[in-house]
């Protein structure tokens, strides 16, 4: 569920909170909504994305309509359940049911007068009708006198005895007391009446929160520029693939984020590059992006075809590991592990881990890495690993980021400039050396002169050797 | 029929009790039954939560408020189950008390309802800004001068205040303490750009400084001002404080030896929380306190029973009170 996929997927709560959803059960659905993996589903969705997106090019002003109704619903789940289940509703129950019928009514006018049926709406006119007795249309709501002649009597006598002065407390007392008979009985017959039309407003409730997410959805991807990804048998590629969350933080800083390509088969593929090169970044896109497509949003790239997956496993080490009193090397290997035990399960899986074995030493953890690819090699698992180690097995696939390959000039590339001097594209890299950047990067961080110095002449030193 | 021309000038009225007891509701269902006439469209609502259980207390009754047919009234989902007339639900709010939503509704027989409203000093304005639209010509906010309530009377246009015995047995000392609370009220407003500023603060204390311009002192609160002395005084004399004011502070205050240079400035008269004593020995010595928001008091009524049983002489307290005061006094039991 979204719900529990979005607490631990970089860039997905971000995209959650710019939803511009208007009615409250819009959020709720979308949390409670399931990750799609059948390709039915998955192209409904994106269809009916697809089409409010062009409504909003050509009907602007429709939809903003639709959406100044939707918010004007209040979320009734309680109350429908409460009808479903044959229970008597108070009056302010029966009030918010009313409006929200109302609305409901008003929001399937617009669809229908501007042609553009998104989602069918359940008609509720016979609801209304009955609790709208006088037809007014007006949002307000009580017992009305034209639900019962001995209602309408009872209340004229106790209207009647409280303007006399001799009667008694006790006995308008009395009176009142009849009336809240007549009134409650009253209530349980109508409530009986509305009862049939549960199940229709348990629809309409479900289809409004719907098409509000469709609008916010398609209204959002028309903002970030996203596009529609397209179902693939096999690869997944995407051209101009960014990472919404880090573009928006860099435009805050009037930077570019550079939007990378990128295409994964049905195998191992292995990322290297220098330190800030934006290894990390691309395995939480490509979580992202799988996610999103898989909910049925729009994917932020310039094209897209992605396969499905029946889950995504990644690994980034931001877990806290002091936590449950592990090491972050213990913490990583028992999460890398059942990662590899769940593929084994479910081979339709999509594996990222960042970094694999990087706290431990370079000729163990190397072994490590190589074991890992090998075994998702054999399987044909769909995965990314990114890693610093040299020596890696010919035989895996493995993309490089292009790194700090641009033309400098005289520029003096600082930390925080460093960001328009590294190429973030990636290359088919067929050599099993790994770029050695980590000192030219660390310098550039500003750091301890002495560290790099020193590192320097331990590498001098070693290559004499 | 004393103060009702008063009433029309104004578009929001509260009407607050000095203590539990002081007649605080009979003076709401007089004004109710007078304004029954008119042809305006009146709303009706209270501060916060407290409703019934006050009285519980010294188990008096607590009337409740009488309606008449045409009048909206707001309260809460619990209250409004218990309401005692017929009325018509127009709308209800997305957010809670802990008495459940507030409902508002239209009357459309006679009857009785008890009372509940929002809580906080936004909320009421927003839901008086509310009423507005729904064609309301007229909210009375049935009020609280509690220090509990976060919500205050003084964000509507105009008052009633309500004493009685139930304040002080002692003439004196009732009249001495309604004395205070109408000075409080009477506090002077500041002037119209530094409000819009000002009302935009919600925490600490900040000075204005000698050109108009507000700057945080970085005190936090006024409890804390032992420990952060030397601060206060960094841009100047003039200070808003937008939490309550003690008595320590203003004790504080007072013993400055630029004491007639010292102009303070509250958030609105309920939250000046100093002995009467302080207060006025602030003010002799040059002291000044102003408020943001000030409301127009129309007039005092007076409950000369105490829930106890005591009974002051009517005219002996109304007489001594009339004296002191600038806004019509009334006896509440013989209007």
């Amino acid at each position: 569920m979204f719900r529990e996929v979005v607490a631990h997927t970089s860039g997905l709560q971000f995209l959650m909170e710019d939803l511009d959803l208007r009615s409250p059960m819009g959020r709720r659905y979308l949390l409670d909504s399931k990750m799609m993996s059948c390709e039915k589903e998955i192209t409904a969705e994106l269809n009916l994305v697809d089409r409010v997106v062009k409504a909003l090019e050509w009907h602007s002003d429709l939809i903003a309509k639709i959406q100044n109704k939707l918010a004007h619903l209040r979320d009734i789940s309680g109350s429908v359940n409460n009808l479903i289940g044959n229970l008597v509703l108070d009056d302010v129950e029966l009030f918010e049911i009313k409006v929200f019928a109302l609305v409901a009514q008003e929001i399937a006018a617009l669809q229908k007068e501007g042609n553009s049926i998104f989602l069918k709406i359940p008609d509720l006119s016979p609801l209304v009708r009955l609790l709208d007795p006088q037809n007014t249309k007006i949002p307000s709501f009580y017992i009305y006198d034209n639900y019962s002649k001995e209602l309408a009597e009872a209340r004229i006598e106790l209207k009647r005895s409280k303007s006399k002065n001799g009667e008694s407390d006790e006995d308008i007392e009395a009176l009142f007391a009849k009336m809240q008979g007549i009134e409650a009985k009253v209530r349980e017959e109508l409530c009986t009446k509305i009862s049939v039309h549960g199940t229709d407003l348990a629809n309409a409730l479900q289809q409004l929160a719907h098409l509000d997410l469709l609008i916010a959805k398609a209204a959002q991807a028309k903002k970030l520029q996203f596009s529609k990804g397209e179902i693939s048998k096999d690869k997944t590629s995407y051209r101009g693939v960014f990472h919404p969350m880090i573009k928006h933080d860099l435009a805050v800083q009037s930077k570019e984020y550079q939007a990378v390509d990128i295409e994964l088969e049905q195998s191992v593929c292995i990322i290297t590059g220098a330190n800030m090169a934006g290894k990390t970044v691309v395995l939480k896109t490509l979580a992202l992006c799988q996610y999103l497509f898989q909910f049925g949003f729009f994917v932020p790239a310039a094209f897209a075809q992605i396969s499905i997956v029946d889950k995504v496993l990644i690994s980034v080490g931001d877990e806290q590991s002091e936590m449950n009193g592990l090491s972050s090397f213990a913490s990583e290997m028992l999460k890398v592990s059942s990662m590899v035990k769940e593929s084994k399960n479910q081979k339709n899986v999509l594996v990222l881990i960042d970094e694999l074995a990087r706290t431990t030493n370079p000729v163990e953890g190397l072994a490590i890495v190589n074991a890992v690819a090998d075994i998702f090699y054999d399987a044909k698992v769909k995965s990314v690993i990114t890693t610093h180690y040299s020596g890696l097995k010919s035989k895996f696939r493995k993309l490089r980021v292009k790194g700090l390959d641009k033309d400098l000039g005289a520029n003096v590339i600082t930390h925080k400039n460093i960001n328009s001097y590294m190429d973030y594209s990636l290359v088919e890299d067929f050599e099993g050396e790994v770029p050695h950047e980590a000192l030219r990067i660390a310098s550039l961080l500003g750091i301890d002169k002495e560290i790099i110095e020193r590192a320097q002449d331990q590498l001098a030193s070693k290559n004499k050797f | 029929m004393p103060f009702l021309n008063d009433i029309a000038n104004y578009r929001s009225l509260s009407i607050v009790g000095l203590e539990k007891n002081t007649g605080k509701t009979e003076c709401l269902n007089y004004v109710l039954s007078r304004l029954r006439g008119s042809h305006k469209q009146i709303a009706l609502t209270s501060i916060g939560i407290d409703g019934e259980n006050r009285d519980q207390v010294t188990k008096t009754n607590k009337p409740e408020i009488e309606l008449s047919e045409g009048m909206i009234f707001v309260t809460s989902e619990l209250h409004y189950r218990q309401r005692k007339l017929v009325s018509e639900i127009i709308d209800v709010s997305t957010q809670s008390t802990s008495l459940g939503r507030l409902v508002s509704a239209k009357a459309l027989s006679r009857g009785k309802v008890l009372l509940s409203g929002p809580v906080s000093n936004h909320s009421i304005k927003e839901l008086i800004a509310d009423l507005k639209n729904k064609g309301v010509e007229l909210t009375i906010v049935d009020g609280a001068l509690s220090r509990k309530s976060i919500g205050s009377p003084a964000v509507t246009e105009a008052m009633i205040l309500a004493t009685g015995a139930a304040l002080s047995a002692n003439i004196t000392q009732l009249v001495y303490k309604t004395k205070y609370v109408y000075d409080l009220i009477r506090l002077q407003e500041i002037e119209m750009n530094l409000k819009t500023q000002l009302s935009q603060v919600d925490n600490g204390i900040w000075a204005i400084d000698s050109e108009g311009n507000i700057k945080d002192t970085g005190i936090t609160s006024v409890l804390l001002i032992q420990k952060d002395k030397d601060k206060l005084f960094q841009y100047g004399n003039r200070f808003f404080v937008s939490g309550a004011v003690t008595d320590q502070f203003l004790e504080f205050l007072k013993n400055q030896k630029q004491i007639s240079e010292i102009n303070l400035i509250v958030r609105d008269f309920t939250k000046v929380f100093a002995k009467p004593e302080t207060y006025y020995a602030f003010v002799k010595r040059g002291g000044s306190i102003q408020v943001l928001n000030k409301t127009n008091l129309i007039a005092i009524c007076i409950n000369p029973v105490s829930p106890d049983g005591y009974r002051l002489n009517s005219e002996e307290l109304k007489s001594a009170l009339q004296e002191k005061v600038n806004v019509p006094v009334y006896d509440i039991k013989k209007l």
